[in-house]
Parts: C-alpha cells; structure tokens; sequence
C-alpha cells in the first residue's frame, strides 16, 4: 500500500511538471524524404553537437533546406557535418558564454572568411559592454565580406564600431549604406571606410 | 541440421534476454531533451576531491555509522502527498497555459518590415514568454505569378507560407510571428530560389544560392 501511494505521488510530481515545463519547440525530427541510414549518420551528428553544447537548430534547418533544394543524401551530410564544424569554430572564437544566435551568427561569418581570431576580437571589444550580444554585428559582417568587401578590412571596420558602442540598429544602417554605395559602384574599401568615419564621427558628434 | 543449443538456460529464457537486448524506439523529443540535459550536466573539474563519505552511489553497501536516509511515508501520508502534488501540478499547468493564451489575444503588434534594420526592435516585455514579433516580408516582382516563402522557420516547407500581391504596387507581402532569434529564409518566386534583396545575406551557399537573414529581438536592444 505504501508503494502504491509513494508510486502515485512520484507519478503526480513528475506529470505536473512535466506539463508545466512544455514550450513550443521547434520541429527536430528528420525529414522522411531521406534514407534510414542518412537519418541515423544525421542524428549522430546532430547528437554530438547537443553534447557539445553547441545550438542544433541551425543543424536541423540545414537538413530542411538541403530537402527542400532537392540535395542528394550525401550533400546534406556535408553540410550538416560543415556548419557542425563551423558552429565549434564559433564557440570556440566566442568563447563558452555565447548565446546560441552569437554561435550560428559566428558560423556564418566563419563562412563568409572572416577569421576566428577576428571574432575573439570582437568578442573582446563588446565585453566592455557586458552582456550585449554580438549577433547583429557578426550578421553584419558576414553580410559584408559575402558582398566582395575584403573580410579582413571588414571585420577591422566593424570591431572599430563595436568597440565604439555603436548601437545594433546603426549598424544595420551601416550595412544597408555600404550595399548601396557598392550597388552604385563605389569600390568596397572606399566604402567601406567613409561610412565606418562617417559613423564614428556621428558617434563622437552624440557624445555627451 | 540445426545447431545444438548449448546455452544452459532454458530457450524461453534466451529469447526473452535477446528481446530485452534489443534497442527501444525512443520518441525524438524524450531523445533530444536527454541529450540537452546531459550536455548542460555539471562537468567534473580538477577540484572536485573524491570523499568516500559523500559518495552516494555506494547504495549496495549500508555503513553503520551513517544514519539512514531513507524517507518513510505511511500510506494515507503518501496519498495525502500525492493528492496535494496532483492538485499543485495541474494549478502550474492551468496558470502557464492561460498566461500563454490570454496574451497571444491581447497582442497586437505593428508589423516590422523584414532587412530594412527595424526588425532589430524589441518586442514589448509582457513578462510572459510570447514574445513573437510579425515581420512583414516584401518583395518586388511584379511579373511573378506565385511567390511564397520558406526559411528556418516554417521548415522550408515552400507550400506553408505563399506572398499575396498587392495589385496596386506589384509588392509580394506576408506578415509573420516570429519568436526570437536569427531566421534564415529565401523567396521561392515562380520556383526559383531567390534570397531577399533587402536584407543580410547568409554566407551558406551549400545548396546553391545563398540565404537572407532576419534578426528578431525578445528583448530591449
């Protein structure tokens, strides 16, 4: 009798919190358009990075998109097992404390061809500033060297900003100014430069 | 000719030990949230100094001179308890879940538009943890005959989320809720993969073509 009640309270404790803990997640099963030995190579890999601790989601929406293009098996496993890689890079640069957007965010900017000592930099220079994350810019600079500016200038001009609390919104401004004036041809490091001095001389002009 | 058995267990018993060796079907959200919760688990550091006293995996071996741990209910204790978790559980649940509805009514965002910067603003603290935010998404094509979009959050699924034309502008629009984060996303403009003109581009051109990336904020920025 005693263990039926002690089994019941367990069951009681363990249902209420269960349920109360539920939140939408997102959909982590693997398409069924791919074969059962792809799906098991992938969940392996998928497997790995959560014990890393690295974020999974980019990893399942990489599989998603590679379905979705029509990529053969062998395709999506690269690309899984590159942003996998890519995504401990990241962390790595980053540093343990970075939010999981920080890390797909760095992955990308990995993949744009700025360095991983170009995001511990920039790691550095935001720590000033305690725990504001470094998403937007790691977002703008990928967007940059994706576009033809030199990565190295790139990831210069953008830590410059950081360093200069530069809010995340002009940031954005700044990359929508540089892709203007290289849609209109300007030459990326002429563009890259005025409006990095533009920026800062508005900065310095609102300073207090 | 058959093999000669020579297990000394009886067959019944051999076959129930290989069906109990065999791997269990375990559902992927049981899988995915073991995993996370292993990989969040406190790992052992050089500090930590092993004391036999404090080990208690050594649940085998009762040491006299340690006093008992063990819990002891009596039966109505334990149904008394039960019925009080039950009741507490079930008030947590009912509590989340109208928190969760009442605010997904009373929430009315203005929409953002999707790579002009302004879908770096925050959406408004409620002190739940809804905090979508619509994103409007706009592409100029106005010869396209069926324009939708696919992205990290709506599984790239190109038949979930189509753009509506406005005839008066030649504009493919659509309006999201987004939880927070960072979405990768493309146009599929009369089943062609096109990233959005307006906003960051993805540097991950596995696939082909590369990406667009909308930034969505839970919190003041």
């Amino acid at each position: 009798m005693m263990r039926v009640g002690v089994v019941a309270l367990v069951l009681a404790m363990a249902t209420g919190t269960r349920t109360a803990a539920q939140e939408p997640q997102p959909d982590r099963t693997l398409p069924a358009q791919l074969s059962a030995s792809t799906r098991a190579t992938l969940e392996r890999l998928i497997d790995s990075a959560r014990v890393a601790g690295l974020p999974v989601d980019p990893l399942y929406s990489k599989v998603r998109e590679g379905v979705f293009r029509s990529a053969d098996d062998a395709r999506v496993i690269a690309a899984v097992q590159r942003l996998g890689r890519d995504l401990g890079d990241a962390r790595s640069a980053l540093g343990d404390s970075a939010a999981g957007e920080e890390i797909a965010a760095g992955a990308n900017a990995l993949r744009a061809g700025i360095k991983p000592a170009d995001l511990s930099r920039l790691r550095e220079s935001r720590g000033r500033r305690g725990d504001h994350p470094l998403t937007v810019a790691l977002v703008v600079l990928a967007d940059l060297a994706t576009r033809g500016v030199p990565p190295a200038m790139a990831a210069a001009s953008v830590n410059e900003l950081v360093a200069r609390n530069v809010s995340d919104g002009s940031l954005m401004s700044f990359r929508q100014n540089v892709e203007r004036d290289l849609v209109g041809g300007r030459p990326a490091a002429s563009a890259l430069d005025a409006r990095t001095k533009s920026l800062i001389d508005d900065a310095e002009r609102r300073r207090p | 000719m058959s093999e000669p058995d020579k297990s000394p267990n009886p067959r019944w018993l051999n076959e129930i030990s290989d069906e109990l060796r065999e791997g269990v079907p375990v559902r992927a959200a049981w899988r995915s949230r073991l995993l996370d919760e292993v990989a969040h688990a406190r790992r052992p550091s050089a500090d930590d100094t092993y004391d036999d006293r404090a080990d208690d995996t050594s649940v085998g071996i009762p040491d006299p001179a340690r006093p008992s741990r063990g819990i002891v209910l009596r039966p109505l204790t334990a149904l008394a308890a039960a019925v009080l978790f039950a009741a507490l559980g079930a008030g947590v649940t009912y509590a989340t879940l109208s928190a969760r509805g009442g605010t997904a009514v009373a929430r009315s965002d203005a929409p953002r538009s999707a790579g002009r910067g302004t879908t770096l603003a925050s959406a408004a603290r409620t002190g739940d943890r809804d905090d979508r935010e619509t994103v409007r998404f706009t592409l100029t094509a106005p010869n396209a005959a069926h324009v939708a979009i696919v992205g990290s959050f709506n599984e790239w699924n190109p038949v979930a989320t189509p753009l509506v034309r406005d005839p008066a502008t030649g504009m493919w629009i659509v309006s999201l809720r987004l939880p927070p984060g960072r979405h990768v996303y493309a146009f599929v403009v009369d089943g062609n993969v096109k990233a959005d003109p307006a906003a960051p581009r993805a540097a991950d051109d596995d696939f082909g073509s590369s990406n667009s990336v909308v930034l969505v904020s839970g919190s003041a920025s």
